[in-house]
């Protein structure tokens, strides 16, 4: 299934649009490393989207520009509509897009967890009342409301990532971007994190999930493989795994579609097959 | 003599105070040369505090009832610290935070000169180390590690520890945060390491289907407890690994849904095992 603006609020105007960016790197006496080459591409209100690629193909330095950290050395950046070029708006911008980056240690501030996940809002001179109401909605939308008292240090993974991801809803942004936010969990946090990441998704906001794993890109209902910093593939995950560039990505297929490929023998339909559920239905209707 | 003996292993953090952690508890194993040992186990189960004792980063707390031992030398003998240190080699996570030279040749040939090796011997180890993790010499020894893609410098970085020839070597998440054709290079790397070089391997993972593909053995702990112990089969048919939180590997997961839903095709927890035992099932409704 194609969910590309099935959530779209606006029609006339994609949530993200990125038009003609190159941006490069200082590396040393002058040389540049080119990390994102004339890049364009558009997403809409309320799409799931899996950025992957390899290691240096560009998806965190491209997740950095969407939320201003960077500037593009040319072409635009709007983000509702909002360039992030324009210096005044630095913080529309920043507001619009969180970010929930991969190590859980690196991302907590204060000690008590609704102290750390007030900070954002505090920031940027919420009302006293209101932050609050954001705490406790953040808290209870990852769902880690019993903890709020406690301290952060004494948690799980998974548990610090989704107080990561509450205090970037304090800021109430349209967009979430998760930069191998789960890299460095274990399985149960990861399918926390991702639990969160899809019932924030249903609620509207679009999500963009940086990721190597291939199970959570068969999640996405879009998927935008960079390479070398171009755009190289972009699709619905059936669509991308289907390609036959895919592993010049830097990508595999997802091990469920592995083994579908492996079952095709038996008459099995494996380029249906993109998860879990889909392989253990496939083998189902074998076997029947 | 195994090559890992330990005895009565326990460690608390912060000891005496408020955020005081039983991190280990009474952990007693004992590992054999040519093993896989994967050790598995939530965030704060004690895999990293177990595997930091095995080359002496984490020193003995009780040394009256805990002991280890490494072919035959006891930790809790300060003269024996530098030689187990050469010979447990540990690769950290992300071992590439760790290059720091200027060039590849002198990062990998970091440990072979604290052996107070012949300038020769230290060169020879070096070009070896690079070969083995597929880093051409001629191409990368003079280069900065920090010009290199993130799969190259992560091997550069696993062969400064393979540099020192560890006949047990330790890895912590060796593919965590690398693309999936990257993640696949580095595992086959290991499994060459372990035929070429340390024969003994023991790595800790978040990652069922790759445990269940690679190790010989698998160790669980559980709040610092070994809690289940044996081959990949019998850990994951056991039962044991829900419990403590983790999930099983893919193809054991569908072959335990298949036969709820009534399909019985066999334990499996590979996917080669799995396309087997589907194969065996199409058969025998032929039959």
């Amino acid at each position: 299934m194609d969910g590309r603006g099935v959530l779209c609020y606006n029609p006339l105007m994609p949530i993200i649009e990125v038009k003609n960016v190159s941006y490069s790197y200082p590396l040393r006496d002058g040389v540049r490393l080119k990390a994102i080459k004339n890049l364009s591409l558009s997403i809409e209100e309320g799409e799931y989207v899996a950025l992957v690629g390899m290691n240096g193909s560009g998806k965190s330095t491209l997740a950095k520009l969407l939320n201003g950290l960077f500037e593009p050395a040319s072409g635009d950046i709007l983000i509702d509509g909002i360039n992030t070029k324009d210096e005044k708006q630095i913080f529309e911008i920043r507001k619009r897009v969180g970010m929930v980056f991969q190590n859980p240690d690196n991302q907590t501030v204060a000690t008590i967890i609704e102290d750390d996940v007030a900070f954002g809002p505090e920031n940027i001179g919420v009302a006293r009342e209101e932050i609050v109401e954001r705490v406790d909605e953040a808290l209870r939308l990852v769902n880690m409301s019993e903890y709020r008292a406690r301290t952060a240090s004494k948690l799980s993974g998974g548990q610090k990532q989704r107080v990561a991801i509450a205090g970037v809803l304090a800021m109430r942004p349209k967009i979430i971007i998760f930069d191998e936010s789960t890299s460095m969990l274990d399985p149960i946090g990861r399918k926390e994190v991702m639990q969160v990441a899809k019932t924030l998704n249903e609620s509207g906001i679009t999500v963009i999930n940086i990721t190597h794993n291939m199970e959570e890109t068969a999640e996405a209902t879009r998927v935008i493989a960079l390479r070398h910093g171009r755009l190289a593939l972009d699709g619905t995950p059936k669509e991308v795994f289907a390609s036959s560039i895919l592993e010049d990505c830097g990508l595999k297929l997802p091990p469920a579609r592995q083994i579908a490929t492996e079952l095709k023998a038996f008459g099995l339909d494996a380029e249906d097959v993109i998860d879990e559920k889909g392989l253990e239905e496939g083998i189902c209707r074998l076997l029947k | 003599m195994s090559v890992v003996e330990i005895k009565n292993l326990s460690f608390v953090y912060s000891k005496k105070t408020p955020y005081e952690t039983r991190a280990l508890d009474d952990v007693s194993l004992t590992i054999e040369e040519g093993e896989f040992v994967g050790i598995v186990g939530a965030t704060g189960s004690g895999k990293s505090t177990l595997i930091q004792h095995l080359n002496g980063l984490i020193r003995i707390q009780d040394k009256k009832r805990s002991s280890i031992t490494i072919n035959g030398m006891s930790l809790s003998d300060k003269k024996y610290l530098k030689k187990v240190r050469f010979d447990v080699g540990m690769v950290f996570q992300y071992p590439e935070y760790q290059l720091f030279e200027d060039t590849v040749a002198k990062d990998i040939a970091f440990g072979p000169k604290n052996m107070k090796l012949s300038k020769e011997e230290v060169d020879e180890r070096v070009k070896r180390a690079m070969e083995v993790v597929g880093l051409d010499y001629a191409t990368f020894a003079e280069r900065s590690p920090f010009d290199l893609s993130g799969g190259e410098k992560r091997r550069a970085a696993i062969a400064g520890v393979i540099a020192m020839q560890p006949q047990v070597l330790i890895l912590d998440e060796p593919v965590a945060g690398l693309d999936p054709v990257g993640r696949e290079e580095i595992l086959t790397l290991v499994q060459k390491l372990r035929r070429e070089v340390s024969k003994t391997v023991l790595m800790v993972s978040h990652n069922m289907d790759d445990i269940a593909r690679l190790a010989t053995r698998i160790i669980v702990l559980k709040d610092g407890r070994v809690v289940a112990d044996g081959t990949p089969k019998e850990v994951f048919i056991s039962g044991k690994i829900e419990e403590t939180g983790l999930e099983l590997p893919l193809a054991a997961r569908i072959a335990k849904n298949l036969k709820a839903r009534g399909f019985d095709i066999g334990d499996a927890i590979t996917p080669d095992e799995l396309v087997a035992g589907v194969r065996r099932a199409m058969e025998a409704k032929h039959v």
